[in-house]
This record gives C-alpha cells, sequence and structure tokens, in this order.
C-alpha cells in the first residue's frame, strides 16, 4: 500500500471518521487523510508495520487522535510518540468527546499540541474540524520530515 | 497465746497469786526431797518454783516464794537438818535464791509494760480503723478488705451500694468467690505482679446479688506490717459498665463509619466511571443524530417539503438540547467530585469576572448594574466564579422583559467566619410556595419556551456554596423579582 496522507485520523467509530472526513472535505483535505481505526493500527503506520509496511517514507503533518480505542487507547499512543526521537516532533491532537479534566491533564503532561472536545452540534463540528484540518494542514509549517503539500 | 496469757495474770486474785508461789514451792520442795533421797542435793527445783511464781504472780509471790524457800532448803537440806541452822558457806544459796527472784520479777515487769504498750496499740488501732471505716462508708466509691487468703474482712457502703450484699452478708466469704471475679489474665500471674509492686490496677467483671454482671476498674493496694510480711488487700472499684458500653458503642459506630465510608467510596469510584462514561459514550451518538440529520437536510432540502424540514429541525434541536443536558449534568457532577483549590480571593473581582462573562449574553440590553462594596474571602476562585455566572445570567434571564433591568449584587453580612452576598433583580419572580424546588437538580419554575435553560444552575450553585460551608436561599415574589442569598463559611470549606 502506497498511501500517505498529511493527516493521520485515528478513530475507531465510522460515523465519526465519516463526519470528520465530510467536514475536511469542504476545503479538499479528504484525500489527505489516512484513517487508523484503532490504536494498534496507528502504531502500525507510524512504525511502517503491517498494511502500512510499504507507505510513503514521511511523517503525517498532523495526528488527530480519539482517546478512547479498541487495542492500544490514545494516551498510550501519544506518550509512544512523544518519547520516541523519530515521532515526537509530529503534531499531535486529541480529538474527544470527552470534557473529563484528567483526560486532559494527562494528554497536556504527555505533551499533546491541542486538545479539541467534539461538540454535538454539527455545524459547530464541522467549523472545528475544518479550523483544524486547515490550520494543522495548511497554515502551521509542519517540523522537517513531514509530508508536504506537493 | 500472749492474749490469753495476760488475761490469766490480770484475773489472778491475790489468793491465787500467793497460793500459786506456796504450790510451786511444795512442788519443788517434794521434788528435792525425793532427789535428796537419792542423795542429791539440787537447788533447780527452788529456781523454777521462784521463777514460776515471779513470772505469773508478781514481785510478792516471788518475794514469799523466795522466803519459803530459803527456809525449806535450810530446814531440809542444810546440815544439820530438820534445823534453821546455816552456816557461813551456805549463804550462796540463799544469795543465789534471792538474785535469781529478782531477775525473773524484774523480766515480769518488763513483759507487762511491753504488754501494756501493745495493748494500747492494738487499742489505738481499733479506733483508728473505725474511724477510717466511718469515713470510708461516707465516699461512693466501692471499697473493702481482704486478707491474704481473700476472706473479706471490711465491707463500705459502697460495696453493699454496688453490689448489693450487707457487710454482715460480705464480712468472711471470699471475695472471688462471692463476686465470681472474671480476671482480664491469669489471677497467678496477677498476684504475682500484686505480690511484687504492691500495687494491681485492672478492669474485672464481677456479678452482684442481683445477678447483673458488672465492670469494674479495680485498684488493688497491699498492706505489710512492721515485719514487710502482706497482710491485707484493700480493693477499690469502680463501676464502669456504662463508660464500657459507650465505649463499644463508639467502637462500633466508628467500624460502621468506616464500613460506609468504604462503601461510599466505591460508590463515588462508580460514579466517577458513570460520568466518564456517559461523557464519551452518550455523546457521540448525539452527535452522529445531530451530525447525519444536518447531513440529510443539506443533501435533501430540495426534495423535502416544509413539513419535512421541520421534523428534521426539531430531530436536530432535540439532540442539541440532550447534548446541552449532559454538558451540564457532568459539569454538576464535577464540582462535586472535583478537588477543590482554596485561596484568598476577591469577591469583587470574581462579580466583575462574571458580569463580563455575562454581558456577551446580554446584546443591546439595558440593564442597571449597581455593586456594593465586597470583601475578600477564603475559596475555590473559579467554583465562586461559576455560582455567580449562574446567578447573575439568571438574573439577567429572567429581567428580560423589563424595560430596564436592575440587577444588584452586594453583601448583608460580613463577619470574621462568614458572609453574606446577594443577587437580586427586579424580573419575573417567582411564587415562595415552590422556593423549595429552586435548587433541585432539572427543577425549572418557567416553561421552557418562556426562559431557555436546563434547571443546572441553581442547583450548582447550591452544590458549590455547600462546599465552602455555607448554604442558599431566595426570596422573590411573582412578576416582584428575586433575590437569592447565599453564605460563605471561613471554615466550614472543604
Amino acid at each position: 500500500m502506497d498511501s500517505f496522507g498529511r493527516i493521520l485520523l485515528v478513530e475507531d467509530d465510522p460515523k465519526d471518521v465519516e463526519l470528520t472526513l465530510t467536514a475536511l472535505d469542504e476545503y479538499n483535505l479528504a484525500n489527505e487523510v489516512v484513517v487508523a481505526t484503532d490504536g494498534e493500527q496507528a502504531l502500525d503506520y507510524l512504525y511502517y508495520r503491517g498494511k502500512f509496511m510499504r507507505r510513503a517514507p514521511e511523517n503525517p503533518a498532523v495526528l488527530l487522535l480519539d482517546l478512547k480505542l479498541p487495542k492500544v487507547d490514545g494516551l498510550e499512543i501519544l506518550q509512544q510518540i512523544k518519547v520516541d526521537e523519530k515521532l515526537k516532533m509530529i503534531p499531535v491532537v486529541v480529538l474527544t468527546s470527552s470534557h473529563e479534566e484528567k483526560d486532559m491533564v494527562a494528554s497536556y503532561k504527555l505533551g499533546v499540541n491541542a486538545y479539541v472536545v467534539k461538540p454535538v452540534d454539527f455545524h459547530e463540528f464541522v467549523n472545528a474540524i475544518k479550523q483544524l484540518g486547515i490550520f494543522w494542514a495548511v497554515i502551521n509549517e509542519a517540523p522537517p520530515g513531514s509530508a508536504r503539500k506537493g | 497465746m500472749a492474749r490469753s496469757k495476760f488475761q490469766l495474770r490480770n484475773a489472778q486474785s491475790p489468793v491465787l497469786r500467793y497460793g500459786l508461789a506456796v504450790l510451786s514451792v511444795s512442788v519443788a520442795l517434794g521434788g528435792a526431797l525425793l532427789i535428796e533421797r537419792l542423795r542429791l542435793r539440787n537447788i533447780t527445783l527452788f529456781l523454777f518454783a521462784i521463777a514460776v511464781a515471779a513470772w505469773y504472780g508478781g514481785t510478792g509471790a516471788a518475794m514469799l516464794a523466795l522466803l519459803l524457800s530459803c527456809i525449806s532448803f535450810a530446814y531440809f537440806f542444810i546440815e544439820p537438818s530438820h534445823t534453821l541452822y546455816i552456816s557461813r558457806s551456805d549463804i550462796p544459796y540463799f544469795i543465789l535464791f534471792a538474785l535469781f527472784a529478782w531477775l525473773v520479777s524484774w523480766f515480769s515487769s518488763v513483759r507487762q509494760r511491753v504488754e501494756a504498750d501493745l495493748l494500747q496499740a492494738r487499742e489505738k488501732l481499733e479506733i483508728e480503723v473505725s474511724e477510717r471505716s466511718s469515713l470510708l462508708n461516707l465516699t461512693h466509691d466501692t471499697i473493702f478488705v481482704r486478707d491474704m487468703s481473700d476472706s473479706i474482712r471490711f465491707w463500705n457502703r459502697g460495696a453493699e451500694e454496688l453490689y448489693g450484699w450487707t457487710p454482715e452478708q460480705a464480712i468472711g466469704k471470699i471475695s472471688h468467690e462471692l463476686l465470681r471475679t472474671v480476671f482480664p489474665s491469669p489471677l497467678d500471674d496477677i498476684q504475682a505482679e500484686f505480690l511484687r509492686t504492691g500495687r494491681w490496677e485492672g478492669e474485672l467483671k464481677h456479678t452482684k446479688a442481683d445477678g447483673t454482671q458488672v465492670i469494674v476498674a479495680s485498684r488493688w493496694s497491699l498492706r505489710r506490717d512492721e515485719r514487710e510480711q502482706p497482710i491485707a488487700v484493700l480493693e477499690t472499684n469502680n463501676d464502669i459498665t456504662v463508660r464500657k458500653r459507650r465505649e463499644q458503642e463508639i467502637q462500633s459506630l466508628n467500624q460502621e463509619l468506616a464500613k460506609r465510608s468504604t462503601e461510599l467510596e466505591a460508590i463515588n469510584k462508580e460514579l466517577e466511571a458513570f460520568a466518564y462514561s456517559v461523557s464519551h459514550d452518550l455523546r457521540a451518538p448525539l452527535r452522529h443524530m445531530a451530525g447525519f440529520a444536518e447531513l440529510l437536510r443539506n443533501s435533501a432540502a430540495a426534495s423535502l417539503n416544509e413539513k419535512s424540514r421541520r421534523y428534521l429541525t426539531v430531530i436536530l434541536e432535540a439532540a442539541n438540547r440532550m447534548g446541552t443536558l449532559i454538558d451540564d449534568l457532568l459539569a454538576f457532577s464535577r464540582i462535586s467530585r472535583a478537588e477543590a483549590h482554596y485561596s484568598t480571593v476577591s469577591l469583587k473581582q470574581i462579580v466583575q469576572d462574571a458580569i463580563a462573562e455575562v454581558r456577551q449574553d446580554a446584546n443591546e440590553r439595558k440593564i442597571v448594574w449597581k455593586i456594593d462594596s465586597l470583601p475578600e474571602w477564603y475559596g475555590d476562585r473559579s467554583m465562586l466564579r461559576q455560582a455567580m455566572v449562574n446567578l447573575i445570567s439568571n438574573a439577567v434571564k429572567f429581567t428580560r422583559a423589563r424595560s430596564q433591568a436592575e440587577i444588584e449584587i452586594g453583601c448583608t453580612d460580613h463577619q470574621n467566619d462568614h458572609v453574606v452576598l446577594f443577587v437580586r433583580d427586579n424580573g419575573v419572580g417567582f411564587d415562595m410556595k415552590y422556593s423549595n424546588k429552586l435548587f433541585g437538580v432539572f427543577q425549572r419554575l418557567h416553561p421552557q419556551e418562556a426562559f431557555e435553560g436546563t434547571g443546572i444552575g441553581l442547583a450548582t450553585v447550591q452544590r458549590i456554596v455547600q462546599r465552602h460551608g455555607g448554604r442558599v436561599w431566595a426570596e422573590g415574589k411573582v412578576e416582584g423579582g428575586a433575590t437569592f442569598y447565599f453564605s460563605l463559611s471561613r471554615t466550614g470549606a472543604h
């Protein structure tokens, strides 16, 4: 598989994936997205394992990370990324359903770059995702070694 | 023994005493004659006779015995016999008799004096004991004395009152048998320690005359005689049955409390897990409902009629409202669960911040703000700010119909340990008969169409105020405005 994306979306709920992609599509960012549906897949992608063994050798410009995930949860992924010399520069945005303060505190302690609670209201949701996509994938200068817009 | 000899001596009449002297010498004479017949000359029996007369008969008897001994000895044993003639060489015998008589009489008088002293001392002791007994009877404490074989010798009024036996019933009984004593440790160990130290303290169980059991704090002290021999035990017992029962009650209450607290902790953990799960898992489907309904509206807008579009709108509004409700409920539960961070805060600053936040939503409304001077206080800044925001936004909301809203924030009571603040408005007010419903979760006094809201705001205020050791109450009347008061305690914050 030769896929590479400027946005790695780690999200186990297909409906959330669909809504997120719909939101990003409005700014033509949907085709820049690689989706990992659990924590293990996300790590496979980052470490060129499994079905991502032969993907293009660049880091995503941003990682949108859900916290509640099967197998390996979001905080564990975040921890692994932030202690790995090759991965620690990838900007990570936690994108979660929860307002839980302890999740937020834990995420920031592990070095997350942003923490966003998905709004229930669809307009707000679309807005939030759009702004995230634009900011991290377009406006923000990604660290060296990241996939760049061609 | 000493006592009976003494009595014999006292009771003797002079006739008896002198008769004794005559008799003892006669016996000695008989013996001596017997020995004489066997051709032995012996004065021992005469000396013995004098000694007996002197010891038991006193000085007079001793003199008579001496005289009779001398005459008898001269008459029967000194040559020529059967005369009273004595030669010079026989004089030492008589001197010996005289010396002996004097010696024994002296011993006797000394003994008499010692015995008299002893008697006096004993009488004094008896007086002392009887005086003490009446003193010991005055006290309410239970006191008894037992000898070294545990036989009760003295039993005061307190003992009678506690145990129910009179002194007559108790004295002479073995104390541990009478009281059916239950010892905290083996009796031999207790006795050993007691004899070593002369004191013992401990708790005993006793059974009273009526069969009920008492627990006593018992103190024993050992009485020794002049030769350091233990002679008696003074035992003082205090009834601590009630105290022990209270202690046991307290202990069992404490255990119950510890159990409850463990249960509460478990329940709290469950609640937290529940809240966490609500926060994560209930919001996601709502988001999907809202999201896909919106997508449907976008994609099918052209083909839907007015009615169908309204249905979609209702679905969307319902989903959003449910989201708000869940968020508010979680925020409310978080106030109970969250750790408070107490510091000195400026209540004036908190009110100003809260007004600034609420004003954004008040748009173009004309509101007259009146803010009294407010003190500094000790509390959790963000919680107090939340409470203020809720109260002020309520005031703003319920004055919506007024052409000129007036909102006053002040302080009615400022003491060292507590302060009472209020938020007053000239809005629609409320009926005082529903005032008890104001602070309940999801309780609302106005229809959703008139005033939006989830019914969580005042419940949150109450929870915050409670965490600051205070309480919240309200006054109002329909169309006559409302005043919400809350107190904050300096010491009760938790």
